[in-house]
């Protein structure tokens, strides 16, 4: 048998309260429904008594333009809604390729700052301090002004004969032939390989066998591309007059901003980095080097680790800066989501469905990083302290 | 105590839904907001060589200035009168939508998309261009159909983007494109050798070359792949804005016509007898307060900014480093295609 919670009176408040917390709940959730069905209906009608043109319709339409860089086909009688998928495929190309860059400049640069050496030490505050106090448009236009400006004409290019080409139409690698299939058996062996090689290693290595599993896999994904490549046949970059074909190519515009957003998110993962390192009790280090660890290994397997959980949560945000900086794509020329946005919104003047299209993707986007940041938080923190 | 406690939040909220469902706001007539701010908000572009550049004093000149002053000449009495606002290819309509601008003079193709969806309307066309292409001199090259594979630098959200795409398919040549959102971005970029051609109007290839370093160095192929009528637009729904602005440009034009100059207007506004003139000059008829303008508003348009052929030959023609012939800009009469309605 329970006994009721203090007295009837009190009771009879506490019922007063819920009712008047769910009132005031309910009206506001109430008030906000209505302030956007409202909004929607005034643009609706706005945008009818001015007879512009609304509604995602236009997306099955044709657009038009040819989109400069394609990871795959696209041409101008293509729709709107394949034009969107390219620039989203352009987006998500240059955001993954800078997170890793920049995470691995960050981590470097953040223990640079950490080293006893003076000079590195300083070297590491200079690398910080410039990029991260400078705008990143004015980054992004030095870095291609430089490109473009220094490079070669495609008909002078810097080539290591058959294999690779620096110009001013960008950088052309030789790939297999059969571009795809390398690329999906590469993955299978490395993934295989990854998961071989951390077993056999963590029997007889306590500390590090994931690093030597990456390792291991790269090594082992490199030399399946490469076989495939042999097997299978090359396609080779060649100049003919002033069109460059086969071989894999990164574009200057490509290159610019992959270059800029991972210098300028680089400075900040290297003070997160610093950051986690300094917040770990000095207690642990002393410790660590009274067990006779060396300084480094101190470093990979007591601070690093510990660091690393108070890391991961501000890396998520600069992951996520990293993705929505990407929109600068547009001064520099490479066909991101907001640059083939930006042409739709002109060719069909329908700024407000472009916009949403725009903002829906890059939320999902950043969802994404979100869920698979916070999964890698939970794995952290639940390592044993 | 409860209700008390409550009222304001049902207060807020009334409001907030009446905000929310109030009527879709209009504009208000724009002459009427013209006259009250004294100012005639003017949409140009960034950096058009002959059409709407500013110098270092930051003065703006170009024919498409020259346009806007117009208006204001007309509507306010004085051409300075005028707000200039700079705008790239991709806000220039959407500013004009917003009702941020009250003319968009601005060099802009006249397409029926443009004209029926965007929300706003064509006044008239200032001048008949045609997208052509720049190569650099060094390449050799004399013709269109020798650019297959070439990377091209084109401006986003143009007419030139959607035309070259039509004209290369159509040729079965394929080419690479670097779109950049303004001028000055694809003329660093096309002036570093990143892209071998720049594709756009005619005029603004000629506008743009001025600004090499050595403008030899550069050659605009002769082919012309399209029709490219540039004019004033204004919103949709204020038909008597409509009518000031479409008829200031027949007013630049039957100036010409007449012979009526910046430097013999006021002389020829007493000598000159002949009936037209009379009418045109607000002598004999008061046509300006049809449009809600006063009698001498043609007259101040000429008084300000000259004829049509006066203000070409000033910012685009072979006296300026543009050097643009008259061509089919010439006047109907002279074997051109600019034609005026009659002014009566």
């Amino acid at each position: 048998m329970t006994t009721p919670i203090g007295d009837a009176a009190w009771r009879a408040r506490e019922r007063a309260r819920h009712r008047r917390e769910w009132l005031v709940q309910g009206s506001l959730a109430l008030i906000i429904v209505l302030v956007i069905v409202g909004l929607a209906q005034n643009v609706v009608a706005n945008l009818e008594a001015r007879q512009i043109k609304s509604g995602f319709g236009f997306l099955a339409d044709r657009a038009g333009f040819e989109i400069g860089e394609l990871l795959f086909d696209f041409t101008s009688s293509d729709s709107y809604l394949r034009a969107f998928a390219v620039a989203m495929a352009n987006t998500l190309r240059v955001s993954l390729f800078g997170i890793v860059l920049a995470s691995l400049l960050g981590v470097i640069v953040g223990v640079m700052r950490l080293s006893h050496h003076a000079l590195i030490a300083w070297l590491g505050s200079a690398y910080v301090e410039v990029f991260r106090n400078t705008p990143l448009v004015i980054q992004l236009l030095a870095i291609y002004l430089l490109v473009t400006e220094l490079l070669p004409d495609s008909s002078n290019a810097l080539a290591l004969e058959g294999i690779a080409l620096l110009s001013k139409q960008g950088l052309q690698v030789i790939v297999p032939a059969h571009g795809l299939e390398a690329l999906l058996v590469a993955l299978v062996v490395g993934v295989a390989a990854a998961i071989v090689a951390t077993k056999l290693v963590k029997r007889w290595l306590e500390i590090g066998a994931g690093l030597i599993g990456v390792a291991c896999a790269l090594v082992a994904a490199a030399i399946a591309w490469v076989l495939v490549g042999a097997i299978g046949g090359w396609s080779r970059p060649e100049v003919d007059g002033f069109l460059i074909s086969g071989g894999a190519s990164l574009t200057p515009e490509f290159l610019a901003l992959w270059l800029g957003l991972s210098l300028f998110t680089s400075a900040f993962i290297a003070e997160l980095v610093r950051a986690g390192v300094l917040a770990v009790p000095i207690g642990q280090s002393h410790a660590a080097l009274a067990l006779g660890l060396t300084r480094r290994q101190a470093m990979a397997s007591v601070l690093f680790p510990q660091a690393l959980r108070l890391a991961i949560p501000p890396l998520a945000s600069q992951y996520m800066n990293l993705i929505k900086n990407s929109s600068l794509a547009v001064v520099i020329g490479y066909p991101d989501l907001v640059s083939i946005g930006n042409t739709s919104i002109n060719q069909n003047g329908q700024a407000l469905e472009v916009i949403v299209i725009i903002m829906a993707v890059y939320l999902s986007l950043n969802l994404v990083v979100a869920v698979i940041m916070g999964a890698v938080n939970r794995r952290v923190t639940r390592a044993p302290r | 105590m409860l209700r008390l406690s409550l009222k304001p939040l049902f207060v807020t909220a009334a409001s907030t839904a009446a905000i929310a469902f109030a009527p879709a706001a209009h504009a208000g007539k724009t002459l009427d907001a013209v006259k009250a701010r004294g100012q005639v908000v003017c949409g140009v572009n960034t950096s058009g060589p002959g059409f709407s550049n500013a110098d270092s004093q930051g003065k703006w000149t170009g024919l498409d200035v020259d346009f806007c002053r117009a208006v204001a000449a007309a509507v306010l009495k004085d051409a300075d009168k005028v707000k200039y606002v700079p705008l790239n290819s991709q806000q220039r309509f959407a500013s004009l939508q917003a009702g941020e601008i009250d003319v968009l003079s601005r060099n802009s193709t006249w397409t029926l998309t443009r004209d029926a969806s965007l929300g706003v309307v064509f006044t008239g066309i200032n001048y008949y261009d045609g997208q052509g292409f720049m190569v650099p001199a060094k390449l050799k090259i004399d013709n269109v159909k020798k650019l297959n594979g070439a990377t091209m630098c084109v401006q986003a959200g143009t007419t030139s983007e959607k035309n070259v795409a039509d004209y290369f398919a159509a040729q079965g040549m394929k080419y690479k494109s670097v779109v950049f959102d303004t001028a000055e971005a694809i003329t660093s970029a096309f002036f570093a050798g990143r892209c071998q051609v720049y594709t756009t109007d005619m005029s603004d290839l000629a506008g743009a070359r001025t600004k090499a370093s050595n403008p030899a160095e550069y050659v605009i192929l002769p082919q012309v792949i399209s029709k490219e009528p540039l004019g004033a637009s204004v919103r949709r729904g204020d038909d008597e804005w409509f009518e000031i602005v479409r008829w200031t440009q027949f007013a630049l034009l039957e100036a010409e016509e007449y012979g009526l100059t910046q430097a013999n207007v006021d002389a020829q506004k007493t000598a000159n007898k002949d009936p037209g003139v009379q009418r045109f000059l607000g002598v004999s008829e008061d046509t300006g307060k049809l449009l809600g303008l006063d009698a001498e508003w043609a007259y101040r348009i000429v008084k300000a900014v000259g004829n049509y052929g006066e203000s070409f030959e000033r910012n685009l023609g072979p006296k300026t480093p543009i050097g643009l012939p008259r061509g089919v800009n010439n006047l109907w009469t002279k074997g051109g295609l600019m034609y005026a309605p009659p002014i009566r």
